[in-house]
């Protein structure tokens, strides 16, 4: 319980600045931020732009690494050293993204432990890392838009599908950038939070989240404040990406025809073709038809092919598709049929596509909500559930599930479901394990995530291994392995030797993402985090305004001596001293303070001078001779 | 059900206080009946029992302990999961009565496999008829009414479940082993009941 202070007189807690965390949506192609303040959610915008940063990351020849915006314009003229649409590369191996790899100008390969590592600039970075700088840029973007450091307390959102090793990437990627994550939230549930559906107070909503790189679909009911996730569909191959490849694929085959197939593998043309397709599909959500336009200066291509909306539709209709498929699936798990859904709620840039909209329409037989911007929905809905954990509303409660079922490898290589697949989390397993030699101390074990019967069809979380159990004739021990997955929808694993109570001798061996070492490694490796960034570069920053006045101070001061009283003087020399001397230190709020002292001090002088140009400039002489 | 060790207060479940907000330490034989403050019996409201469970949710779900000290979050975090888990079991008719069954000594799935005679017959010609549908290249006319059917059987299946579980059957009576035997039944229908759904949803998907 946090300290509460009552006020005794009209019995009312007083308006304390109460604690805030931020929300972030990392996502695949763009990442963005929101706060809590007055009274709702609220995107951080520095000074009035979109505080929209693209999830790309560009390495330059020499210097740090540039994220967001400006990274993006590299992509055509640098392919291989910007790396982009990372977040389909959390948590996962080479075989999982070989086709995604097929399509990208940047290579990838595998560590030594099966972890996909990410090529730029003649380095190899994991996910996590690049990730990582993208939360450090927006963290960054959200201190500039609030004017201070961003608090490092955040909800960090992920797809509903994400499997245990994407969403523990994802909490690794945060703690890199130096943030705690106080929750994992699911994007679909999140956006739900955003429209304030609590306000009714009974109902079925589904939520269509067509993102850049991934979908899913999530149904939730709502009754008295509790948002009860029912069930959750998706495809996390499937986004805005895949609709724009088909649109690249024309300028493939046309060019590819002409000028040969190398010229198609060519990253720099894979990229100046994906631009293209990008906003050929931009245009038809608001046109009829639209130039597929694409150049590649150094191959002397300039390309133009007209595309109408209806053959653009017509080329991805099998995409849109599949996403009603992860409805029909979604519901059917839901025990619910699509007329029993009383809210549409439409989330991710993916769904302004006309299509995607009509298609949805048509299969729920209602309008989709489409009031939020389909960009922001999933921030505002983490800055809400941010403002829940940080104490701000106890009137409602999000019940999400996991959204893969957990299972063992037996023997034969089938798979014993131990938790289903859309429990509400946080849920919790035991399994009863023993020996089947004498004076066995150890057991293997092999967790899978999915829905497959087989083992090797579904996605391995690792092998387990348990060690320190008694020596003890066969069959004898008996070993109790908890399997637990958190708010967070992550795993953690357990074990308790019941015979003789040895529960804390019981390892359990980690199996897949960062190791901590790993990620003590990389923080150790100058990946510094974001407050201690924001905090460096306010400190360079006032170190030069105070090293400017000082110059301008200095310059000027014998010549106004004469024209002020001693006291300013005293006052100005004062704080010229303490300026300088703040200067040398790298404290904020002291080079803030002094800097601040200082300006002030400077005023007097700042005024003379003022009055000597004007006089100067009156008697004809020009201000260039001040 | 006890009074909270914290304030006194009667505890409506043994997880936490909602008088005072204490989250408790549960033991691990605790069923979910206990869980639940209930005693254990096969009628049930489930929706009230819903309502129980999101009240007991506020007091113990992490998003409420954010801030709590890291002993107390985590107490809080394995309740929650514990609930959740009971809920499962008890929200489900199916699930609620199999845990009643091994509860009260009778048998288990593995030990009692035999399903009711009369049943027997009928799933031999259901087999077939889904066979066929399963090869089938076409939507088969005869899965409708044979998912009607088997939703009308399942209906039927789990009220003699209930009229043979309640009130509950003392340890050794021969009702848990019928019970056992309905409920052998129920899976097979419940399996039936998906494979159509399945087929069906696969056969939505082809184009």
């Amino acid at each position: 319980m946090g300290y509460v202070e009552l006020n005794v007189l009209n019995n009312t807690i007083p308006a304390s600045a109460p604690r805030v965390a931020l929300g972030i949506d990392l996502g695949t192609t763009n990442s963005l931020a929101a706060i809590w303040r007055d009274g709702r959610p609220a995107v951080l915008r520095p000074d009035g732009r979109s505080g929209l940063v693209p999830s790309v990351i560009h390495f330059p020849e020499s210097g740090p690494p540039i994220v967001g915006r400006e990274a993006r314009d590299h992509a055509i003229v640098d392919p291989r050293n910007t790396l982009f649409s990372i977040k389909r590369f959390m948590g996962r191996g080479l075989a999982d993204v070989a086709q995604e790899l097929s399509t990208l100008p940047y290579t990838a390969t595998e560590n030594e432990r099966g972890l996909i590592q990410l090529q730029a600039r003649g380095r190899r970075y994991a996910p996590e890392e690049l990730s990582a700088l993208i939360l450090r840029k927006v963290h960054e973007v959200a201190s500039t838009a609030l004017g201070e450091t961003a608090p490092t307390q955040c909800v960090v959102t992920v797809p509903a599908y994400f499997d245990d090793a994407q969403r523990q990437s994802t909490r690794d990627a945060a703690r890199l950038a130096g943030l705690e994550v106080l929750r994992i939230v699911n994007e679909p549930t999140a956006a739900s939070l955003a429209y304030g559906l609590d306000q009714r107070d009974k109902g079925n909503v589904a939520v269509f989240d067509l993102g850049g790189g991934t979908f899913d679909v999530t149904i939730l009911t709502i009754e008295d404040g509790v948002f009860r996730v029912l069930a959750t569909h998706g495809d996390t191959h499937l986004g805005g990406d895949d609709f724009d490849q088909r649109l690249a694929n024309l300028a493939r085959e046309a060019l590819g025809a002409q000028h040969g197939e190398e010229l198609t593998r060519d990253p720099a043309f894979q990229q100046a073709a994906r631009q293209a397709a990008e906003h050929c599909k931009v245009e038809l959500t608001h046109q009829p038809e639209a130039d597929l336009h694409l150049m590649v200066p150094h191959k002397r291509i300039a390309w133009r092919r007209r595309v109408s909306r209806d053959e653009f539709e017509a080329l991805t209709a099998d995409l849109v598709e599949r996403t009603i498929d992860s409805c029909r699936r979604a519901l059917s798990d839901a025990k619910l049929t699509p007329d029993q859904i009383d809210e549409v709620v439409l989330v991710g840039g993916s769904t302004r596509m006309p299509v995607v909209r009509r298609r949805v329409a048509q299969y729920f037989g209602r309008n989709p909500h489409t009031e939020l911007n389909p960009d922001e929905v999933v921030a505002l809905g983490a800055a809400v559930q941010a403002h829940i954990l940080m104490g701000g509303r106890r009137d409602m409660l999000l019940l999400d599930v996991t959204p893969l079922s957990l299972g063992l490898e037996t023997m034969g290589g089938a798979v014993s479901k131990i938790i289903q697949r859309n429990s509400t989390i946080p849920c919790e397993a035991t399994e009863g394990f023993t020996t089947y030699a004498d004076d066995q101390t150890g057991i293997d074990f092999h967790i899978v995530q999915g829905e497959r019967e087989m083992a090797r069809d579904c996605r391995s979380l690792g092998r387990f291994k348990l060690k320190g159990i008694p020596p003890m004739p066969a069959g004898m021990p008996r070993v109790a392995v908890r399997f637990h997955i958190d708010a967070d929808g992550v795993l953690t694993v357990s074990a308790k030797e019941h015979s003789t109570g040895a529960s804390a001798h019981i390892e359990v061996a980690p199996m897949h993402g960062l190791t901590d070492t790993e990620v003590e490694g990389m923080l150790a490796s100058g990946y510094s985090n974001a407050v201690d960034d924001f905090a460096a570069r306010r400190v360079a920053d006032l170190k030069t305004e105070i090293g400017t006045m000082v110059l301008a101070t200095e310059k000027n001061l014998n010549a106004g001596r004469a024209g002020l009283d001693k006291e300013s003087i005293l006052d100005l020399e004062d704080a010229l001293a303490r300026a300088k001397a703040a200067a040398l230190g790298v404290d904020v709020k002291e080079l803030q303070s002094a800097r601040d002292e200082f300006e002030r001090a400077t005023l007097p002088l700042a005024a003379l001078l003022m009055n000597n140009v004007a006089q100067k400039a009156l008697m004809g002489r020009s201000l260039g001779d001040v | 059900m006890t009074n909270c060790p914290a304030c006194g207060a009667p505890l409506e479940t043994p997880v936490a206080c909602g008088a005072c907000g204490a989250v408790h330490d549960v033991p691990d034989a605790a069923t979910p009946f206990e869980l639940f403050g209930l005693a254990p019996r096969f009628a049930l409201d489930e929706r009230e029992l819903r309502r129980m469970s999101t009240r007991h949710a506020r007091l113990v779900h992490p998003d409420f302990h954010a801030a709590s000290e890291p002993p107390v979050r985590a107490r809080a975090e394995r309740n929650s999961a514990r609930l959740n888990l009971a809920f499962d079991v008890l929200s489900d008719a199916a699930r609620r009565a199999d845990w009643l069954v091994v509860h009260q000594g009778g048998p288990t799935e593995e030990s009692e496999r035999a399903m009711p005679q009369a049943f027997l017959m009928e799933v031999l010609e259901w087999n077939e008829l889904l066979e066929e549908a399963r090869a089938a290249d076409v939507v088969d006319p005869r899965i409708d009414p044979l998912a009607t059917e088997l939703a009308a059987r399942r209906q039927a299946a789990l009220a003699r479940v209930a009229t043979l579980l309640e009130p509950l059957p003392a340890r050794g009576s021969p009702q848990l082993a019928a019970a056992r035997r309905e409920l052998n039944a129920l899976r097979y229908l419940d399996r039936a009941l998906r494979e159509i759904e399945s087929l069906r949803l696969a056969r939505a998907e082809r184009r």
